[in-house]
């Protein structure tokens, strides 16, 4: 990627650049890109939030681990563990 | 490593912090059934959703219980050179390969290097430029857009054909929130190959939400 990338080089580096991933170089070359193309500011900010969206997501937070998991657990790891493990 | 460790009844809402890997790791090693049930408890969700991600939700609980065995076999061989956390998260993802790679044996779990480019290349012109720029979405909070059941239809199935390596990248951090070289352990996987795989995800699932949005 050149200094200033085109329009596919951004949507190759966009998770990168909104990681903070890139070095300043390309960040700062993606940066000016997109103050002058509308379509990949877009592009950018609906990747971002989708990120967003997926932290939000009802199956990013499972419910708390029960007791009665525990003991499965623990019931499964007795079963299978001899004592000389 | 204890012959049994018996099942008692720990009352549902107690939740004591858990103690330090320097701390704990020896009571784990003398048997220490408190310790045994704290640690459980920290991390058996958390393995469940790495296990769902690579392996599905048929086999993620018995992964799961699996990787239990296999990490307290493994413990007093443990050397320390990550966390307790990582070192299990590592052991589940390993388990969780090698059921995935027994029940589907065509599953090639390196997808990364996969030559397919991120978005279909006719949508931009010779010059690389966008021919068919991205439209605006009805929606732009993520509350909106979880809000409409239809679209969290589609970001689901959207997770659910994802690889098993690019839906656990993306799971772990965007879902769970944890850092890439962490996840980039437990996956082993370099840090350059989890780049390629989280954004490949992330791309996938915005391109799902793009086809709801725009229809």
């Amino acid at each position: 990627m050149s200094f200033m990338p085109n329009c596919q080089d951004v949507t190759k580096h966009s998770s990168d650049y909104l990681d903070r991933s890139l070095s300043r170089w390309k960040r700062l070359g993606m940066w000016f890109h997109m103050m002058m193309c509308v379509d990949c500011r877009r592009y950018v900010s609906q990747l971002q939030l989708t990120i967003a969206t997926l932290k939000k997501h009802p199956k990013a937070n499972p419910p708390p681990v029960s007791n009665e998991q525990v003991d499965n657990v623990v019931k499964h790891v007795c079963q299978n563990l001899k004592p000389d493990d | 490593m204890p012959a049994a460790i018996p099942a008692t009844r720990r009352p549902e809402l107690s939740k004591p912090p858990l103690p330090a890997d320097a701390e704990l790791i020896p009571k784990l090693l003398a048997g220490d059934e408190t310790a045994y049930a704290q640690v459980v408890r920290a991390y058996h969700g958390l393995m469940i959703h790495l296990a769902r991600a690579i392996v599905g939700e048929a086999f993620a609980d018995e992964v799961a219980q699996e990787a239990w065995v296999a990490v307290l076999r493994a413990l007093p061989r443990f050397e320390r050179r990550s966390s307790l956390k990582t070192w299990i998260l590592r052991i589940v993802s390993n388990t969780a390969k090698s059921r995935l790679r027994h029940e589907s044996r065509s599953v090639s779990l390196d997808d990364t290097m996969s030559e397919q480019p991120i978005v279909d290349p006719a949508r931009f012109k010779s010059n690389a430029h966008w021919a068919s720029p991205p439209a605006m979405w009805h929606a732009d909070t993520p509350d909106a857009l979880l809000a409409s059941s239809q679209l969290r239809s589609c970001i689901d199935a959207a997770l659910r054909a994802l690889p098993p390596m690019q839906r656990a990248v993306v799971s772990l951090r965007d879902m769970q929130g944890m850092d890439m070289e962490t996840i980039c352990k437990v996956l082993e996987v370099s840090e350059s190959n989890g780049r390629v795989l989280l954004h490949r995800a992330r791309s996938r699932i915005q391109q799902a939400i793009e086809e709801h949005e725009t229809r």
